[in-house]
């Protein structure tokens, strides 16, 4: 593009920077796709997509009930070992069941059903203490952070549970089977996703998260039952965690103590990299969504190539993330480099 | 009162024909100060007389905009950012500014530590606090924590850290304001204990009674001017109230329309006790503006906030309606009709970081949900309504709400505060910090409301206000009832003899005029 | 000589020797990481059941098992050990070598026998017995596999686990012995020995290479994961899978003659009990026990299975 048209070529520049709050997750997760692609074409194929989108869901959804508890001002450290500990817990019931009725249907259904329960009661009891307890939320999922991560070794005995095998095979669908060429777990992220969209958007409840997270005073003065709302964000958290174990579990048909590990990091890193903020009081579903993508790119992307050596794959990482974050904020504002190309 | 100092010795820091304007707004006009070694100087005045922008330009915080500071003798520039405390000149601000966390003897010393080599002398700095507290003759720990004493205590180790600099003036904002009548006593016992060294004391305090004790001399701040600097054998309490006020009210204020003796009463509190307040009583009917005057700290926004259920009360009744109305929370008192503006909009009132409109319908969001989720529309329809009735004025309603104004903020605050609908309206310092025009609009819309039938308590500082606005006037100090004021005994010198504790009197007592 | 042989005939010693001697009380400080991934899991089964088995056996024996979570911690362990419990002789399965010798030098110093696991100390004299598995050999015996089962021209991928020292042997290894092979690797990335890791990376693999004829995971964990991507993919009769360590679940499939994963290269969690063995030996035997003990890597396979499956380990 030449010099002679400069107004046509700073517009478009214009309308980027404006959108770039709201877009720049999206726009740093088209770079990385395009990216991908040029470094090895597989990366868009339809194989590779559907991996990437599955396994996406995990982080992704327990991300989107992370979303809440950071807008609402809380931090939860302990998704990551309370999945380990749910999915355990899973195991041992439907083993338990298998053994005394036989692996049905029914079996899975029971899994689920304590999954569900076991979530919310975790999300409950971080909520619980750091409401009614006054502990800082950061001490409180620290804690039942080491707990859930002790118990489900001790379950395990130091080792890995295993499904029963009977259990397993009705289970495995869940993981690895399709609807309308989707997998399972991306329709579970889809659905999680646009419910956590209309709850934070279009309900008093995300409303009273965002009063919350901006100024807990002002939320209270203003008849917003802020415990009652700061709780229910963490339960909604431990839901999150509990509908993203009952997809993990079907994939390996295990749990051990490595199950899980930093999955509250990337939780954390998906919802920041969205452009929700870490001190709270503003949240963006969509941009959670974009954020679990991108973490789970760039983890792709480094197996699909091998120009990188192995021993940087943290460092590349650590550049996408912060570069991410960056074009997030829009905190640029001139020497972009103009490429050739626009 | 103390003995006065010859007035023949001459003034350690004077201040020359001081003026002061804020962009385009005067706060000071000409003012002529000084203060001897060895003095009480007292200053007093209504809030916004221009006190605290005399004391920043005396302490250097703020430069005048015309005019001179004279010290030891000498022409000086004073330097900003409280370095002057380094030349002898020590401000202790009412909130007191210390570290909750650090020992007496860390803050006593904070900022210029005693050093052995490269390490701090915990020891020689220890022993020097407790020599400077023993001179005080007060029994506080060097090694205790600031946030484990009484305010009274810290004032304490505020006034060791300023002997501490060797100070030669001491100036103290509302030192008083916060402390129980013993401790103030203790207090004035040092004060006296400075001045016989020959430091020189400037006494900011609305207490005309404590300024008659301490004060050897007073000058009188109204509007930014100088009205007078008299010495306190020559002054009784009323007739520094009376140099205070001396102003006409303007039709800043709107007509009041009292209410019809036999109108319903709404909201009716008997012996109402809770943290820094006890035995309140009073009764508020329809389509009346209740005045709460008092100073700063005397526990009016403490009855507020009990009643609006923000926080727990200890003992008494509250009725709204005949109905017993004890709110756990502001949902509860909201529901029954009664909202509470808060005085502190910034931290308490509005969300800085959002728009207008999430803003005027946090309050009442319920009212904006249709089959669970919320109404958009309905949402923008209720700031169009709020726009046009109390002229909120921003350029576009989605801009950050911590962007406007005082003033819009302020009317932005009200409209939330009334998209509640209630029938009793609490609002305190419903005009603190906006401009005069906006102040006016705001007074007139509190007359309308209450002509519409609304029950309404206006808790300011501004005495003014509460004189300009208020049917009746409860006057509060130290967390009681001094007196309530009505009709024609609403004057503000009146108000000063109450809430300064001259004149005592219950919610039953009949003044003598 | 077979680790399984080993202790067979320690036990034996030590048996007829703790009939003999019942002298005052010997009190055995052991110091591993804690059961953070499934292989340490196994570490502390067999560590367990070795300390109820030799206490049972010996009345003067006092074994206090201690289990860490970093080398710092693992530390402060092992200084606890000779302040309070005043130990006689120290098991220690270091986290890293390097930190943990001063630590260990310490105890050596306060007279106590040290036995060292898996990771030797760079400091050679601070041990009185070594006995290690041997990551090299794992490299090499599962080489060596693969030579019996490709050659020139087929591919392969390699799961690498944590980049340790552990990993760079058993990786340098298994390259120089597939070297003139004509074996190709089409790629390697790490693992985190892992099950998730393995699958995801896996996964990955399967999508950019159409042809694969066997995947090196070197860890049992690891190739679980492996073996869910490839069963996903439907790859199953294209490619086998080598794991390593001897975990139960894969021993079994082997034993059951599953062709994905048609062998295993043992790293035995319970060489810790070995060491636990040859150190109360020391005490309750007429010699003093001393040296290195290497423990073989052998391939495990359908025939020699049986003698390596422990149904009640967790590993």
């Amino acid at each position: 593009m030449s010099v002679s048209v400069p107004d046509t070529a700073s517009k478009p520049h214009k309308g980027f920077r404006l959108d770039l709050k709201t877009a720049g997750p999206l726009l740093a997760l088209i770079l990385l796709i395009i990216l991908g692609y040029s470094l090895n074409p597989l990366f868009l194929g339809e194989g590779n997509v559907t991996n990437l989108l599955t396994r996406s869901a995990f982080i992704g959804i327990i991300a989107v009930g992370a979303t809440f508890v950071i807008t609402a001002g809380g931090i939860d450290l302990s998704v990551g070992s309370m999945a380990a500990f749910i999915a355990g817990m899973m195991i041992i019931i439907m083993n338990a069941a298998v053994d005394s009725m036989g692996a049905s249907i029914w079996t899975v259904l029971l899994g689920i059903g304590c999954s569900l329960i076991l979530g919310i009661g975790a999300g409950f009891i971080n909520g619980f203490l750091t409401t009614k307890g006054k502990i800082e939320a950061f001490i409180v999922t620290l804690g039942t952070m080491g707990i859930y991560r002790s118990l489900i070794t001790y379950f395990a005995d130091g080792g890995t549970l295993s499904l029963n095998r009977g259990a397993r095979e009705i289970y495995r669908p869940v993981y690895y089977d399709s609807f309308i060429g989707l997998p399972y777990p991306v329709w579970v992220f889809i659905i999680v996703a646009l419910l956590g969209w209309v709850l934070m958007n279009r309900t008093a409840f995300g409303r009273y998260c965002m009063a919350i997270g901006s100024n807990e005073q002002v939320a209270r003065y203003s008849a917003i039952k802020v415990d009652r709302v700061r709780t229910l964000t963490y339960i909604l958290q431990g839901l999150c965690v509990s509908l993203a174990t009952i997809i993990y579990v079907p994939r390996l048909g295990s749990a051990s103590s490595a199950t899980g590990v930093l999955w509250e990091l990337e939780a954390i890193a998906a919802v920041i990299i969205g452009g929700t903020m870490l001190k709270g009081g503003y949240g963006r579903i969509g941009g959670t969504v974009i954020g679990a993508l991108i973490l789970t790119a760039i983890g792709n992307i480094l197996n699909l190539t091998d120009i990188i050596s192995n021993y940087l794959n943290g460092a590349v990482q650590g550049v996408i993330i912060v570069a991410a974050v960056y074009l997030q904020r829009g905190s640029f504002r001139t020497g972009r480099r103009a490429k050739k190309a626009e | 009162m103390a003995e006065a100092p010859d007035a023949n010795v001459p003034s350690i820091l004077s201040a020359s024909r001081i003026s002061k304007s804020f962009g385009e707004i005067p706060v000071l006009f000409s003012i002529d100060f000084d203060v001897r070694p060895g003095e009480v100087h007292a200053i007093i005045g209504e809030n916004g007389a221009g006190k605290s922008t005399l004391i920043k330009i005396l302490s250097g915080i703020e430069q005048p905009t015309s005019g001179s500071i004279t010290y030891g003798g000498e022409k000086v520039v004073l330097p900003p950012n409280g370095e002057a405390a380094a030349m002898g000149i020590v401000v202790i601000h009412q909130e007191l500014l210390l570290a909750e966390h650090l020992s007496v003897a860390d803050s006593i010393f904070l900022g210029r530590e005693l050093k052995s080599g490269p390490f701090l002398d915990l020891k020689a700095m220890r022993d020097q606090a407790k020599a400077i507290l023993d001179t005080l003759h007060v029994s506080i720990d060097p090694d205790a924590r600031i946030n484990t004493l009484s305010v009274a205590d810290k004032q304490m180790v505020e006034i060791a850290k300023a002997i501490s600099r060797d100070a030669r003036v001491i100036i103290m904002d509302e030192p008083t304001a916060v402390l129980s009548v013993a401790e103030s006593r203790t207090l004035f016992e040092q004060v006296r204990r400075l001045t016989a060294k020959g430091v020189a004391v400037i006494f900011i305090s609305h207490k005309l009674d404590e300024i008659m004790e301490l004060a050897d001399r007073v000058t009188v701040l109204r509007d930014g001017q100088l009205i007078a600097t008299v010495g306190t054998e020559n002054l009784t309490p009323d007739s520094i109230a009376q140099m205070m006020v001396g102003r006409e009210l303007s039709n800043l204020y709107p007509p009041k329309r009292e209410p019809d003796v036999d109108t319903e009463v709404v909201l009716s509190v008997r012996g109402l006790s809770a943290p820094g307040i006890s035995d309140i009583s009073f009764d508020l009917r329809r389509g009346e503006i209740l005045g709460f005057a008092g100073l700063i700290g005397s526990g009016r926004t403490a009855v507020a906030e009990v009643i609006a259920g923000l926080s727990a009360k200890t003992g008494g009744e509250v009725t709204v309606n005949g109905e017993p109305a004890d709110y756990s929370d502001v949902s509860k008192s909201v529901a029954a009709g009664l909202a509470y503006m808060t005085k502190d909009r910034k931290g308490r009132g509005l969300l800085l970081n959002a728009g207008l409109q999430p803003n005027l319908t946090l309050l009442t969001l319920k009212k904006h949900l249709k089959m669970g989720f919320l109404d958009g529309r309905s949402e923008a329809q209720a700031l169009d309504r709020a726009v046009r009735r109390f002229d909120i004025r921003a350029r576009d309603p989605s801009v950050q709400v911590g962007k406007l104004s005082g003033g819009n903020q302020q009317k932005l605050m009200l409209g939330k505060t009334m998209e509640s609908d209630p029938e009793i309206v609490i609002m305190d310092e419903p005009t603190r910090g906006i401009d005069v025009g906006t102040k006016q609009q705001i007074y007139h819309i509190i007359a309308a409301l209450a002509a519409e039938g609304k029950a309404i308590i206006v808790i300011s500082s501004e005495m003014q206000e509460v004189i300009g606005l208020s049917h009746r006037v409860v006057v509060m100090r130290q967390g009681r009832m001094a007196g309530v004021l009505e009709g024609a005994e609403i004057t503000e010198a009146e108000i000063m003899r109450y809430a300064a504790g001259i004149k005592q009197g219950g919610e039953n007592e009949r003044l003598s005029a | 000589m077979s680790m399984k042989a080993l202790t067979l005939a320690l036990a034996a010693t030590t048996a007829l020797a703790g009939a003999a001697v019942a002298q005052d009380q010997i009190r055995i400080g052991v110091s591993i990481p804690a059961a953070t991934h499934g292989w340490a899991g196994g570490l502390n089964w067999h560590a367990q059941e070795a300390e109820k088995r030799l206490e049972a056996a010996h009345d003067n024996i006092e074994i206090t098992l201690v289990t860490a979570d970093s080398p710092g911690d693992q530390a402060s362990d092992i200084e606890d050990l000779i302040s309070v419990q005043q130990i006689h002789a120290l098991v220690v399965l270091p986290f890293e070598s390097d930190p943990l010798v001063e630590p260990v030098r310490q105890a050596k110093e306060s007279g106590a026998f040290i036995t060292v696991v898996d990771r030797g100390l760079p400091d050679a004299s601070i041990q009185d017995v070594y006995v290690a598995g041997n990551n090299t050999e794992l490299g090499s015996v599962s080489a060596e596999y693969f030579k019996t089962r490709l050659g020139d021209g087929d591919n392969i991928v390699i799961l690498r686990g944590i980049p340790t020292v552990i990993d760079t042997e058993r990786f340098d290894a298994f390259m120089a012995g597939i070297e003139g092979s004509g074996i190709n690797v089409l790629d390697d990335e790490f693992a985190n020995w892992n099950r998730d890791d393995g699958f995801e990376v896996m996964q990955d693999f399967l999508s950019r290479f159409p042809d694969i004829d066997g995947v090196w995971a070197q860890d049992d964990d690891i190739a679980m994961g492996v073996v869910e991507a490839v069963r996903q993919a439907g790859r199953e009769d294209e490619m086998f899978i080598v794991g390593g360590a001897g975990m139960k679940d894969v021993i079994k499939g082997i034993m059951d003659g599953d062709t994905l994963i048609p062998v295993d290269v043992l790293y035995p969690p319970a060489m810790i009990a070995t060491a636990m063995d040859v150190t109360v030996a020391n005490f309750t035997s007429n010699g003093p026990v001393q040296g290195e003990y290497i423990l073989g890597a052998p391939l495990v396979t359908q025939e020699n299975a049986a003698q390596f499956y422990f149904p009640d380990s967790p590993f």
